[in-house]
Order: structure tokens, then C-alpha cells, then sequence
């Protein structure tokens, strides 16, 4: 059967029953202008996008004031309380809460609340101080090894695969065992760092050698730019999205690694006030007063658990692909 | 011709006795956004298929014609719900059926052959495995064809199919013997010379294990000249019904997959697009369904490729009286493959009736914009005009230059003998990209490289960007060779030579407002101070039409027309003299892309712009281009004026792509 | 495939050598004498200092140090702990029972994670998906000692209807706690992975197709939803095993497991340098080995995938 004759014979013959022609009233069918531009929408960057996704997050609402209460407690711990967490007599050991000692005391005789709020400023510094070293170190050697690519980028790949066959836990408390006697908080992040810098450094690569493809680059050579301005101007705004990301989650496991480090007994020295050293204590009297144990471990997971629902959050916002929610 | 026309006839007899196999009414279908909007994607739609019938439902993106077809699947994606009106198959109501109802009508009384090759299989099964699922879930007879009441009756005329048994198909463990027999049966009738080795090629040919069935077989026979009793003799006894693998191949070879068999142990991503829309088809007809509804089956693939696999689905769904729902947004598509047409519009239908009329008489404005835009119609309106002796030139939106006029043209960029060459992964020999390729653009007019994907159209391009450097040969820029362009020299050039990319999403940075981006060239370029390059943009955006309030937005916000003409504006911003155009207006709606084919029309009269426009489209070519290069396979097939080209094209390569412009049996008014 | 398993092989050599100098220069190299943390606190005769050092090669220059230590390895000959043990023997009682606890951890995340997953993947905005979510969430946040003594304390002494510790030679039951708690944390990454992928599978258009095909809701389900999401999640999983093996220093710990973690753990601290050496460059051979066997998966599962 060839297309010229059912053409023929359906023209030449009346339609069939319920296909007749038919047109619409204009009136109800308005025309609209081809592709015009809706002038009243408001202007939206992919940041402000993002924040508009974000501000109607409930996961970010809720994760969001968590942080700052978090911040709130470790920048000025003295509003909370007006005990000093390093006062301990053994007259006090586990002796149960009090008017003015909400959590009780400790087998050292310590304020639990006193230590619970002091430690908030440890975990949070130790936490964020990784973060930005990580962040800083990974993002700009991946960024060089997906710009560059060849040996760079081999070498590179190499190290990774080396530093992640490594598990992370391992790997700091053979070197933290080391510096034992060392009583700065620095140590515990430059380790923390010098393991973690691997992860960031594969997402930055990946980011930016997706950007490098996009067309846009080639538009702009073509205008007449060069690799290098191509490379600040273009690619790296356009790869910060997952850096973040990576960055906002990271800060939750951090602290989570700074806390069993202390656990540990390896990781922050006993002088310091932390949740992780304070958990390692208490310990030993799970058994008997389990509350001991339960104060600084639930200011740990609450503290911790903001970070990661931001990080879900700020992932769901600038990268719509991966929704979790 | 007068048994077809017997044949037309007795379908409309037929489909008026019968009545609709689908009928929809008033069907109302609703999204819910995440913020709880109600968007009403289809209002008040009514349309009606007839058995055997094509019907096409014309539109847009976002017209609401795959909404509509989904619809009637209960296949809608998200959110969407039929709100209200009714949709009827054979006169039960779908709206209110249960999903377990449903599952029971998808596949055996409604087949769906997608729009997109590639997403629509699943990656992780072998291509038969999933034809498979559609003969398990139905409960398919696979030694029995399935032939609906229509086709047996259409088919009536001319054999009579007397028993169930005469549905058989051949099986592939018989289908030697069978040849043999036939083979010594006509030897005893008597057949011989170059009958019997016609019959015998015809054999080979037609008789598909699981496709081809015992009453065909015998009517084959008897056609070659093989007595009635002989030939039903030796049908009944080595055609006994297939099993699941020769029904499998059978399918997908009966959708034009060649070496079926073979082929349905392979997986998908072994697949080229047009094979892997051959096996979706082979899915969609598995279960014989009596409505089918091909979703853009093919705007997915190459032109030429288009054609061939929309022929072959005409050919089956008439052989098996289907009918057919035909989604596109290529109005002459639609009236070359459908006898009625739907035109939809922002959820409604806007304009329905017999295709040949629509297109002749449209009466509904947006159907009149359509018509009036659409390259296909365009171009066809041109050749009619041409064959009438009347003016032609007033149909263009180009005023093509003729022969002397090109003959005087200055040289603004020539490329000789190029050639790029690319090293495959895991091959030792090198990949031609582009072979050998010379062709002249002069200056002040547009010359169209035409070719399929893989001809090495977008690799010329990159060359005469100076993005890639060639293999061999040279390309010229005002005589100067750009090969040796470094420096200020290289600034030069690409001040001078612009390009506009196919992907309006990609070739603008998302991060940059559209003020920035437009002023970006003129940034590199160290040109005028904030003050002056403000206005220049100011000027820029209304030399493309855009209100000047789109400056603080950014590209997401746009569509893809918009974004193109952004991307107008930028290569227009250092004042070029040539603007290459990849794929510039392939991505865009039909009638977006006419808005923007005027645009450059328009500049190009103003500015004396010259282009070189890459398309795969020859419709586009033919209202735009003075000259035409045509590639295939990285070789320079055919290059002349557009005229020439359209007119008297030399190569057979060039004429198959004119043939695959839809529309081109339709006759059309010039009014 | 023989092929591409050689060259994965040959790939993992670097890798492996790496990632034991890695660790020997950072247990060997660094400051801190570990013929002092041998005596501990006692006062060292430099005579007998000598004489141990001569015996751990600690004499020699690092490099050669390293070079003799992968000699030996290649034999299985790890050396002497302080105390006079092989090394190897150290080993060979602490492994069965750390394979034994990751084992189990794996079954529980496996399937824990997978079925709570799906349902969760498949069901987005029902009230269980969203408890199943918060649950997840809670399970990566809380650090696993504290995980550890949460079940430690509502198991063993609020219900006591499982052990408090495991102690030298553990069986099923003594395991069951610390292997939920070693597997809770990547039971949570699995949940949230199964989710992301059975809901975006959902909308996949090869299921559109399938369903418009008449295949009812389960076989869709199970050959085409289930099928694909399982993809990334197994490969997940093969990687966790690895992994699972040297994270259980905590869950040992805390429930007193005489297992690698816990002699790995209990040698760091007593600078028994040459067995943390030969424990980490075990465990990263049997990461390393669950990497490859991931890959080989991964192309066994995804015809997509060659092994190229």
C-alpha cells in the first residue's frame, strides 16, 4: 500500500464519523507570542537558585539552626554555664545531677554539663580546621591533576589509590602514637588532613574535568580566551558545586574521627576538654551510671548529625540529579 | 491500482461498521508541581482512531501530545491523573481502570514504540530477552500468528485463511527442508529459467522462521506457478509453528533487523540507534495489538534512516491492520503518514481534520503559523512553485545569489584538501574523520555542509574555528593560512570568525549572567570601557530581539530559542565577518527555529554577513543557503548551489537525503 | 578476561608497594625509638639495644630496611614479635575471628540495607520511608563506640538477652552485637544508596516500556527496577567487605574481640612496630583483592562494561 493512495482515498472520501474538521475558537485558543520572555519572573543565578531550593528545605531549616546553636555553645560556652570544666574533686565522683550540676558529675568528680559545653569548642575547631585544610589542599591538587591531566593526573590516581588502600583510622593512629606526648590540638588535625586530603582531591579532579568538557569552554576559546583565563573564569566557578558538598559532609565525619581518635586515647591529650575523651572515661562505669557515658555521646551525634543533614541539604540544592529527600 | 483502491475502500467500509478503536473526549490531564500547583498539561482534548487507521497528533514540545498519548497507556510520568473526560478502546472506558485491568490491555490491545532508541531498552538484557518479556507477559501464541478481524479481512480478498493451522509459522529447524521442497515441487510444475531462480530468490527472502505463515507459504507457491494442492501439500507439512527463539528473530526481522537470530543475543549498547528503534518496534507489534502508539518513533535518527524505518512500520501495521497514534512535531511527517491530523497547542487541541486539508487550508491561526514555518512544507512549496513556472524567490526567506553574483564573490574562507585524522581506542589504524574535503565560503553568503551523524560536518567546522588542527590541508582566512595564527594574529582572527554552537544549554556558562556572557568577547578583547560596553550589549540584544531586562538573567532561566539568540548576540558582539553555525537551529521548535533562521536572514541583508551553516537538515538548507556541501563519511560527496542541488542532484547519496524530507509526495497549495 | 585479569594484577603491584612503604616509613621513619617501646618504661641496656637491632635490621639504612621486611613477606616470614612469637602466628589466631565478625556484619548490612532500602526507594514520602530515613541518618551520624555502647547497654545489661563482651574465643552469639554494630554505619550508606537508585529507576524509560509491554507491576519490579539498582549496590558492598576487615578496630575494642583490630590496636600501642606493619599490609592486600574482584563483578553484572 503506497502513501499516494490512502492520501487520495480518505481526501476524496467524507470523514469518518468523529473526525470531521474541527477548529478551535480563537477565543479560547489564544496565540501566544513565539518564545517570549516571561519579564516578570525574577532573576535567579544558580546560587540564589540554590538558596531558594534551600530555604524550603526542612531538612535545611532544621539542620540550620542546629549549627548555629552548635556555633552559639562554642563560641561563648561561659553564657551557659559558670562552671569550670577542668575543676574535678573526687568528692563529687559520680555523684548525681544537682541544682547548678544539671548532668551530675563524673568518676573524676568533673561537671558533666560543664564539659559536655566546653567540648563543643573542641570538637567544632578540630572539625572545621581539617575541613579547610582538606578542602584547600585536595581541591587545588585535584584541580591541577583534572586541568592538566597526563603525568599530573597519573601520578595523581597513583597516590590515591595508595592513600585510600590505607584505611583512615589505621593510618592516624599509627602516626598520632607517635606524637603522644605532644599536647596541641594541631596534631590531631594535620593527621586528620594529611589522610583526607585524597577523597576531596578525586571529587575536585572529576568536577573539573566535567567542566573542562562542557561546551561553554570551547565557545569561549573560540572568542578568543586562553586556557588559563578559561580555567579561573570558567571552570572552577563550575566545579565549586561538589566541593562544597563534599566539604559540608566531611566537617560531621571529622568530628566523628576526632572523637574516636580521643576515644581511642591517641588522639586529643587528656588536658583537653573533649566528648571523645570523656567517653573513653565514662566507659567504665556503662554498667552502673550509664548517663555518664550518655551526655557527651548525644551532644557528639547531635552535633555530627547537623553537619550531615546540611550536607544532604546543601547536595539536594546544587545538585538536583542526586536528590536523597 | 484499482484492486488498492478496492482494498481502501473496503477498510472504510469496514472502519465505519466498527466504529473507533480509540476514542478519547474531553480528556483533561493534570500535574502537580512541588510546590502544589495544579498545571493542567491537556484540556478538553477529543480525537478518535479508526481501526487500521494513522492518526498523528501535531505539536510542540510541551503541546501536551505525549501527555495525551500516555494518557491513554496509563502511562503518565510523576503526578500526572487523568482529571476528566474519557478515553474508550474498542468501547471500554479506561479512565476508571484498575492497574491490574490495565496491564492486561498494555501490550496485546495497545502496543508503544518510544521516542528515544537509546533510554527505552534496558541496558542489562539481551535485546531478544526483552522481546521475550512482551510475547511471556501477554501470553502470546508463539507458533500462531495473531491476525486481527480487519486484516483478515482485507487479507480475504485475497487468499482465503480457512483454518487456525493456516496461521502457522515456519520454524527454523524446517524452514531447509522446506526450501528443498519447494525447490523440487516447483522443479515438478515446471518452472524453470529465470522464473524459478526469481521464486526461489523470493523464497529465501520472504520465508522468515517465526514471521512468515503457512497460508503465505502456500500462496507464495501457488503465485510461482505451483499447483493448489501441491502447494498446500507441501505448506502443511513443513510449516508446523515456531518456537520462542524463531518467533523472537521472526519479530525483529519482520521490524527490518537483518541476521535477527544473531542478533537478539546481543545487548543493547551493540546496538546502533536505528537497530535498537527496529527492536522497540519489534516490541511494540510483538503481541499484534490493534492500537499503536509510536511516540516521535524516529526523530531521534538520521534523516534517511527516519524514512526507511517509517516505511517498513507503514508496510507491517497495514499488512496487520493496526492502528496507529502517531505523535510528531514535523507537520509534514504527519500528513505524509497520516490521513487525519491533530493539532495540539498548549494542552488543547487547537485544529483536527483529513492531513491533506489541514495542510492545504490550515484555519486555526497556529495551524496557519505552522504550516507557514515548517522547513519540510517551505522547502516543498518552493519545488511546487518552481514546477509551476511561477516565482519562487518570494517563498524564500533567503534571497539566494545566483551563479555570477557567487562567480564575482570574494574568497573569505577556503578550505583545501583538509583532512583529520583520529586515533581509535584499541584500533591500530587511524579513524578519517574528514577525507580530502575542499569548498570555498564567499563573502556575503551562506554555504550549508550537509550530512548525517558521522559524515564529519562538526570536525570541518572545528577545523575552520582553528579548535582542531588539521591532519592535512589548509583552511584560509582571507589568504592568510590559520594554521600559522598565534598571538594577536590568532586574536584577530577570532574576533573576525564567530561561532554558534548546536546545544543552546551548553554553550553558555550557567554562572554567568546574560549580560555577562555577552560581554565577555568584548572583555577579551579589551574593547570600549563598562560604560560603552553596557550599551553595546544594550544594542545587541535588541538586534536579536530580547527585551533588554534579560541582561541580569541568567541562561536556565531561558529557553532554547533564547539561549540561541543570546548566542547570536555574543558572536555578533566584535562585529565578525563570518559566523559558523553548528547544528545552530537543530535543537530548537519548529517554530522557534524559523524565528531564528530570520534573525540570521535578517543580519546577514544588514551586517553582509557570511555563513557556513552545519546542519543535517536539507529542508533548513533550502531556505537559508546559497551553496550546499553535501558529506557523507567524511568525503565531500556533492557541492553546488543550492538550486543545482535541490533540482538536479548528481550523487544518489544526495537525492536519498531529498527524499527523506518529509512531505515530499504531498501536494501543496501556494495559498 | 585472562587478559584484562593480568593487567588489573600487574596495576595492583605499584598500589601494593606503595602502600607498604606508606606504612613502613610511617611506622619506621618517624621519630620515636621502638627499642625504647619495647622496654617501656624500664631503663635500656645498649648493649642488648644493639643486639635488637641488629636482630629487626634497624641497624641498616630504611630503605633496606623495607627492602629486607618485603623479602621476607614474600615468604610469609613477618618476624618476631618482643615477645618472641612469630609474627605469623599472632596473625593466624587473630584472623579467623575478625573474617568470622565481618562476615557477619556483611550478611546484616547486606540485607538489611538492601530490603529496607527498596522499600524505602519505592514507597518516597510514605511515613515509613521517612522513619527508615531518619533512622539512617541517625545510624551515620552517632560515632560506632557510641553505637557500640548503646547496644552494649540495652542488650547486654538492660534486657541481657545478648553477651556484654565477646571475650578470647567467641561464637555466634558472642559475635551478633558487635556485628550489627560493625555493620550499622554501611547498612545506613546502603539504605540510602538501594533508595536513591530503585527511585530513579522507577522513572526510567526502559520501565515505561517494559509496563507498556503488559508486564504486571512485579515482574517489572524484580527484572527491570531491581535488577539495575542493584548494580552500584553490589559493587558497594564488595568493596565494604575490605573495608569491614579494617574498621573493626572499635567494635573489637569496645567488645573485647581478640581479632586483628584489636591486636592491631593493642601493638600500635605498644610499638610492636613489626606486627602493625605486617597486619596493615595484610588488610590491604585483602582490600586490594576485594577491589579486583569488585571490578570483575561489576563487568559480570553490567554487559555495558568490558573488560578492557
Amino acid at each position: 500500500m503506497s502513501d499516494d493512495m490512502t492520501m487520495t482515498s480518505q481526501s476524496a472520501h467524507t470523514a469518518l464519523p468523529g473526525q470531521e474538521r474541527y477548529v478551535a475558537p480563537i477565543e479560547e485558543t489564544p496565540l501566544h507570542e513565539v518564545d517570549s520572555v516571561d519579564e516578570a519572573a525574577p532573576a535567579a543565578s544558580m546560587w540564589a537558585d540554590a538558596w531558594r531550593t534551600l530555604r524550603k528545605n526542612p531538612l535545611f531549616i532544621i539542620s540550620g539552626i542546629m549549627i548555629l546553636a552548635v556555633v552559639f555553645v562554642a563560641l561563648f560556652p561561659q553564657v551557659l554555664t559558670n562552671q569550670d570544666p577542668n575543676y574535678c574533686t573526687l568528692d563529687n565522683s559520680l555523684e548525681p545531677a544537682r541544682a547548678g550540676h544539671p548532668f551530675g558529675f563524673n568518676l573524676q568528680g568533673c561537671d558533666i554539663y560543664a564539659r559536655v559545653i566546653y567540648g563543643t569548642r573542641t570538637s567544632l575547631s578540630v572539625g572545621v580546621l581539617a575541613t579547610v585544610l582538606v578542602v584547600l589542599i585536595g581541591s587545588l591538587i585535584g584541580a591541577l591533576a583534572g586541568f592538566f591531566g597526563g603525568w599530573i593526573d597519573a601520578v595523581l590516581s597513583r597516590l590515591t589509590d595508595i592513600f585510600l588502600a590505607l584505611p583512615i583510622l589505621l593510618g592516624a593512629i599509627v602516626v598520632l602514637q607517635m606524637f603522644r606526648t605532644s599536647t596541641s590540638i594541631w596534631k590531631v588535625v594535620l593527621v586528620m588532613a594529611l589522610f583526607g586530603w585524597v577523597s576531596t582531591a578525586r571529587i575536585a579532579r572529576g568536577a573539573v574535568m566535567e567542566s573542562k568538557n562542557l561546551e561553554f569552554n570551547t565557545a569561549s576559546t573560540a572568542l578568543g580566551s586562553t586556557p588559563t583565563r578559561n580555567l579561573f573564569r570558567h571552570i572552577i566557578p563550575n566545579s565549586l558545586a561538589p566541593i562544597i558538598v563534599v566539604g559540608t559532609t566531611s566537617l560531621g565525619t571529622y568530628i566523628v574521627l576526632e572523637a574516636t581518635l580521643s576515644f581511642l586515647g591517641v588522639g586529643l591529650p587528656s588536658s583537653t576538654v573533649s566528648w571523645g575523651g570523656d567517653i573513653s572515661d565514662a566507659q567504665s562505669v556503662l554498667t552502673t551510671d550509664p548517663m555518664v557515658l550518655f551526655y557527651p555521646s548525644a551532644a557528639l551525634a547531635i552535633t555530627v548529625l547537623a553537619f550531615i543533614m546540611m550536607g544532604d541539604a546543601v547536595k539536594d540544592a546544587l545538585d538536583p540529579k542526586s536528590r536523597t529527600a | 491500482m484499482s484492486k488498492v483502491m478496492n482494498t481502501a475502500n473496503n477498510l472504510e467500509a469496514l472502519q465505519r461498521e466498527q466504529g473507533p478503536l480509540l476514542e478519547v473526549k474531553n480528556l483533561q490531564v493534570d500535574f502537580t508541581t512541588d510546590s502544589n500547583r495544579v498545571v493542567h498539561a491537556v484540556r478538553d482534548a477529543s480525537f478518535s482512531v479508526y481501526p487500521g487507521q494513522w492518526v498523528a497528533i501535531v505539536g510542540e514540545s510541551g503541546s501536551g501530545k505525549s501527555t495525551s498519548a500516555m494518557a491513554v497507556l496509563g502511562l503518565l510520568a510523576g503526578t500526572g491523573h487523568v482529571s476528566g473526560g474519557s478515553i474508550k478502546l474498542d468501547g471500554q472506558e479506561l479512565t476508571e481502570l484498575k492497574p491490574k485491568d490495565f496491564d492486561k490491555l498494555r501490550g496485546s490491545k495497545m502496543g508503544l514504540v518510544p521516542q528515544d532508541p537509546m533510554s527505552n531498552l534496558n541496558p542489562v538484557w539481551r535485546i531478544g530477552t526483552q522481546v521475550k518479556e512482551a510475547l511471556v507477559a501477554n501470553g502470546m501464541d508463539i507458533s500462531h500468528e495473531k491476525r486481527s478481524k480487519l486484516a483478515t479481512a482485507l487479507a480475504g480478498g485475497e487468499v482465503a485463511v480457512k483454518s487456525a493451522d493456516d496461521e502457522l509459522f515456519i520454524s527454523s529447524a524446517e524452514r531447509p527442508a522446506l526450501m528443498e521442497a519447494a525447490k523440487s515441487g516447483l522443479q515438478k510444475a515446471g518452472v524453470d529459467g529465470e522464473r524459478f531462480e526469481a521464486a526461489m530468490q523470493h523464497f529465501e527472502q520472504e520465508w522468515d522462521a517465526g514471521s512468515q505463515t503457512r497460508w503465505r507459504v502456500a500462496d507464495d507457491l501457488i503465485q510461482a506457478g505451483m499447483g493448489d494442492d501441491e502447494a498446500w501439500a507441501i505448506a502443511k507439512q513443513y510449516v508446523t509453528g515456531s518456537n520462542m527463539e524463531d518467533r523472537i528473530a521472526g519479530l525483529l526481522s519482520e521490524a527490518g533487523l537483518p541476521d535477527a537470530a544473531t542478533r537478539a543475543r546481543q545487548f543493547p549498547h551493540e546496538f546502533s540507534g536505528g537497530m535498537r528503534q527496529r527492536a522497540l518496534i519489534a516490541i511494540g507489534l510483538a503481541c499484534r495489538p490493534d492500537l499503536l502508539i509510536a511516540d516521535e518513533p524516529t526523530s531521534a535518527l538520521d534523516v534517511t534512516v527516519q524514512k526507511r524505518i517509517l516505511d517498513h512500520l507503514h508496510n507491517l501495521t497495514d499488512s496487520l491492520g493496526t492502528a496507529v497514534l502517531f505523535i510528531t512535531h514535523d507537520l509534514g511527517l504527519a500528513a505524509e503518514r497520516a490521513q487525519h491530523i491533530v493539532v495540539m497547542y498548549k494542552g488543547q487541541v487547537v485544529e483536527s481534520g483529513p492531513s491533506l486539508e489541514v495542510l492545504q487550508h490550515p484555519q486555526h491561526p497556529y495551524t496557519k503559523r505552522l504550516v507557514a514555518a515548517a522547513p519540510s512544507l517551505a522547502s516543498q512549496r518552493i519545488i511546487s512553485a518552481q514546477k509551476q513556472g511561477l516565482d519562487a524567490e518570494s517563498l524564500k526567506e533567503h534571497h539566494t545569489k545566483d551563479d555570477a553574483a557567487l562567480e564575482r564573490s570574494e574568497h573569505i574562507i577556503t578550505v583545501d584538501h583538509l583532512t583529520k585524522e583520529f586515533k581509535l581506542p584499541r584500533r591500530k589504524e587511524m579513524f578519517k574523520a574528514v577525507d580530502d574535503v575542499s569548498f570555498s565560503l564567499k563573502r556575503g553568503t551562506t554555504l550549508a555542509i550537509v550530512g548525517e551523524s558521522g559524515s564529519g560536518k562538526s570536525t570541518v567546522a572545528n577545523m575552520v574555528l582553528k579548535l582542531l588542527e588539521p591532519s592535512a590541508g589548509t583552511v584560509t582566512y582571507e589568504g592568510k593560512n590559520i594554521a600559522g595564527f598565534k598571538g594577536k594574529e590568532l586574536l584577530d582572527f577570532r574576533r573576525h570568525v564567530q561561532p554558534v554552537f548546536q546545544n543552546p544549554y551548553g554553550s553558555l556558562d550557567p554562572m554567568y549572567s546574560i549580560y555577562r556572557s555577552i560581554e565577555e568577547p568584548l572583555r577579551i578583547h579589551g574593547i570600549g570601557d563598562t560604560k560603552s560596553r553596557r550599551k553595546r550589549v544594550r544594542e545587541l540584544l535588541d538586534m536579536v530581539n530580547m527585551p533588554e531586562s534579560v541582561m541580569g538573567r541568567y541562561p536556565n532561566e531561558l529557553s532554547g530559542g533564547q539561549r540561541q539568540r543570546i548566542a547570536i548576540a555574543r558572536a555578533m558582539a566584535l562585529n565578525p565577518d563570518v559566523i559558523v553555525c553548528d547544528e545552530a537551529v537543530s535543537a530548537l521548535d519548529v517554530l522557534v527555529q524559523d524565528q531564528v533562521l530570520r534573525l540570521l536572514n535578517d543580519l546577514q541583508a544588514e551586517q553582509g554577513l557570511s555563513y557556513l551553516f552545519i546542519t543535517h537538515d536539507l529542508a533548513v538548507v533550502r531556505q537559508i543557503a546559497d551553496e550546499v556541501v553535501v558529506m557523507q563519511h567524511g568525503k565531500l560527496v556533492e557541492h553546488a548551489t543550492t538550486d543545482e542541488v535541490f533540482e538536479h542532484p548528481k550523487m544518489k547519496y544526495t537525492q536519498d537525503l531529498l527524499d527523506a524530507i518529509p512531505g515530499g509526495k504531498l501536494q501543496l497549495g501556494l495559498d | 578476561m585472562g587478559k584484562y585479569l593480568l593487567r588489573r594484577i600487574l596495576q595492583m603491584i605499584p598500589v601494593v608497594l606503595g602502600t607498604t612503604l606508606l606504612v613502613y616509613a610511617l611506622v619506621f621513619a618517624l621519630p620515636g625509638d621502638p627499642v625504647k617501646a619495647m622496654f617501656g618504661d624500664k631503663p635500656v641496656n645498649d648493649a642488648v639495644a644493639a643486639q635488637i637491632r641488629a636482630e629487626y635490621n634497624l641497624d641498616k639504612p630504611f630503605i633496606v630496611q623495607y627492602l629486607l621486611f618485603l623479602k621476607n613477606a614474600l615468604t610469609l616470614d613477618f618476624g618476631n614479635t618482643f615477645a618472641g612469637q612469630p609474627v605469623i602466628d599472632e596473625i593466624g589466631r587473630a584472623f579467623p575471628v575478625t573474617i568470622r565478625l565481618a562476615l557477619m556484619a556483611f550478611v546484616f548490612e547486606a540485607l538489611f540495607g538492601v530490603v529496607f532500602g527498596i522499600i524505602s526507594g519505592l514507597k518516597k514520602g510514605k511515613w515509613y520511608d521517612t522513619v527508615i530515613l531518619i533512622v539512617s541518618l541517625l545510624l551515620i551520624s552517632v560515632p560506632t563506640f557510641v553505637t557500640g555502647f548503646l547496644g552494649q547497654y540495652l542488650f547486654g545489661v538492660e534486657w541481657g538477652i545478648l553477651p556484654v563482651t565477646a571475650g578470647a574465643n567467641p561464637g555466634f552469639f558472642d559475635l551478633l552485637l558487635p556485628a550489627m554494630v560493625l555493620g550499622s554505619v554501611s547498612m545506613a550508606y546502603i539504605i540510602r544508596l538501594t533508595r536513591a537508585e530503585v527511585s530513579s529507576n522507577i522513572a526510567e524509560d526502559y520501565v515505561r516500556t517494559a509496563r507498556a509491554k503488559g508486564m504486571g507491576s512485579r515482574s517489572v519490579l524484580f527484572r527491570h527496577i531491581l535488577r539495575n539498582s542493584l548494580i552500584p549496590v553490589v559493587t558497594y558492598l564488595g568493596q565494604d567487605l575490605g573495608v569491614l576487615m579494617g574498621g573493626a578496630m572499635i567494635s573489637e575494642t569496645i567488645f573485647n574481640i581478640h581479632g586483628v583490630g584489636y591486636l592491631t590496636y593493642q601493638s600500635i600501642l605498644k610499638g610492636e612496630a613489626n606486627l602493625v606493619v605486617s597486619i596493615v599490609t595484610l588488610l590491604m592486600l585483602i582490600f586490594v583483592v576485594c577491589n579486583l574482584l569488585v571490578d570483575l563483578l561489576y563487568a559480570a553484572l553490567d554487559p555495558r562494561i568490558r573488560y578492557a
